[in-house]
């Protein structure tokens, strides 16, 4: 009898055998939050679908380059979706959405009870990105969510490149460990 | 070995550099196991940061498009459907766009309105394996997936195996090349001689057609490196590569 939660290792692995219910669990079980990091991202629905599309596609042709050591698959996965979102708003060239204070003004659309399970492991790394001083977590969100580069973020924040740099180690190595401690 | 690049490991994760330099950064640690898990422990941390933004739903379309998408790409040989299907604002017919696919790639004639609207056509690009595939009933092809910095790029070098027709390689998704580099297409025989095939540079479009100078036949692996040079030995580093003679195309039931 088949695994009813194959983990995504397992998924990859049935996904680079040409498996379609593998592609199909996959994004049952990713694409809702690799569409909210494009919305985010982007800002707009159909850019932000076709990304996810383009992303699970990509994954679909080339999980057999997937090398288990440069990451988890969730971070492979979410990494295609993210460098795919941030090149079409690099070539936007005249507008980057504002960091994630804007973008928690702006309501979800998850029901009240999918919301709050997600919200129990998600709120981690809310409290984690919140907990940093705002001038890293400034520095990483314009980064990662703005697409900006770090030299563009040293030009924009007028910092020396080294701050910029120095920002975003000390913040991510201190959401590192926050996240690990939790887990 | 390069120096390390623990000082840009941050931004890697956070893709914060610029191609040429995460080009960099990614040559190196292909090579250096330190900083491979390092870059892959920030990795994790980073693939984090999405469930810090607000929960969305996407359409119910959308698994739709995709799982529609991919079985087309994995069925290949078998004859395209004539229901029409939809790209964004324009719509094709699969018969169309395999005529348009033909007009563009196979028969070699770059027309640039036919390649804006392949780029229209960019998110049903999976499609367009399948109907080549089945314009060219017969011929083989392999798909080298893109890595390191050309992960999510990738070829499929189709041999059409027909009088008149020539090899090429059917690229998606370049990302740009750094000034004075060249992408190189090569052919290796089983003895790893090492043949030069073709050398361009990426147009910046979502797909890129190039023939291929040279049978396919005699070699058991293609490769696409990045050089410094159009002439001469190997030295650049492999971006993409697929064995071509003992794993043919795969039949998909």
């Amino acid at each position: 009898m088949p695994d009813p939660q194959p983990s995504d290792d397992a998924l990859l692995r049935s996904l680079a055998e040409r498996d379609l219910g593998a592609l199909a669990a996959l994004y049952d079980r990713y694409g809702r939050l690799a569409y909210s990091l494009a919305y985010r991202i982007l800002g707009e629905s159909e850019s932000a679908e076709d990304v996810v599309q383009d992303a699970f596609l990509s994954a679909w042709r080339g999980a057999t380059g997937y090398r288990r050591e440069r990451g988890n698959p969730r971070a492979w996965l979410l990494s295609i979706v993210h460098h795919r979102a941030v090149d079409i708003l690099r070539r936007k060239t005249t507008f980057r959405p504002a960091p994630l204070e804007a973008a928690e003004l702006q309501p979800g659309d998850e029901d009240t009870a999918v919301s709050a399970e997600r919200n129990v492991e998600h709120k981690t790394v809310r409290d984690a990105l919140e907990g940093l001083p705002p001038a890293q977590r400034r520095t990483i969100e314009l980064a990662y969510f703005g697409g900006y580069t770090h030299v563009e973020l040293s030009e924009l924040m007028g910092v020396p490149l080294g701050t910029v740099k120095g920002r975003m180690r000390i913040g991510l190595q201190k959401m590192r460990r926050v996240l690990e401690r939790t887990r | 070995m390069n120096e390390h690049v623990i000082d840009d490991l941050d931004a890697y994760a956070l893709g914060a550099l610029t191609e040429t330099d995460a080009e960099r950064v990614a040559a190196h640690i292909a090579e250096c196991s330190p900083c491979r898990a390092e870059a892959a422990a920030l990795a994790e941390v980073v693939s984090t940061l999405p469930d810090a933004v607000p929960s969305r739903e996407p359409s119910a379309a959308l698994r739709d498009r995709l799982l529609a998408a991919a079985r087309a790409g994995a069925v290949v040989g078998r004859r395209p459907s004539p229901v029409p299907w939809s790209l964004g604002r324009v719509r094709l017919s699969r018969v169309g766009l395999a005529a348009l696919v033909a007009a563009v790639v196979v028969l070699g004639a770059v027309d640039l309105d036919a390649y804006r609207r392949l780029d229209t056509a960019a998110s049903e690009r999976n499609d367009l394996y399948a109907t080549l595939e089945g314009l060219r009933q017969g011929g083989r092809w392999w798909y080298m997936a893109g890595k390191d910095a050309f992960a999510g790029a990738g070829g499929t070098l189709v041999d059409p195996r027909a009088d008149g027709y020539a090899p090429f390689v059917l690229f998606h998704d370049l990302p740009p090349v750094a000034s004075g580099k060249v992408l190189t297409v090569w052919l290796v025989s089983p003895d790893s001689t090492w043949a030069r095939a073709a050398s361009f540079h990426p147009n910046g479009r979502d797909l890129q057609a190039v023939p291929i100078t040279m049978e396919v036949s005699g070699f058991d692996r293609c490769a696409v490196t990045l050089e410094d040079s159009s002439w001469g030995a190997r030295s650049g580093q492999v971006v993409m590569e697929s064995r071509i003679a003992t794993a043919p195309t795969p039949a998909v039931p």
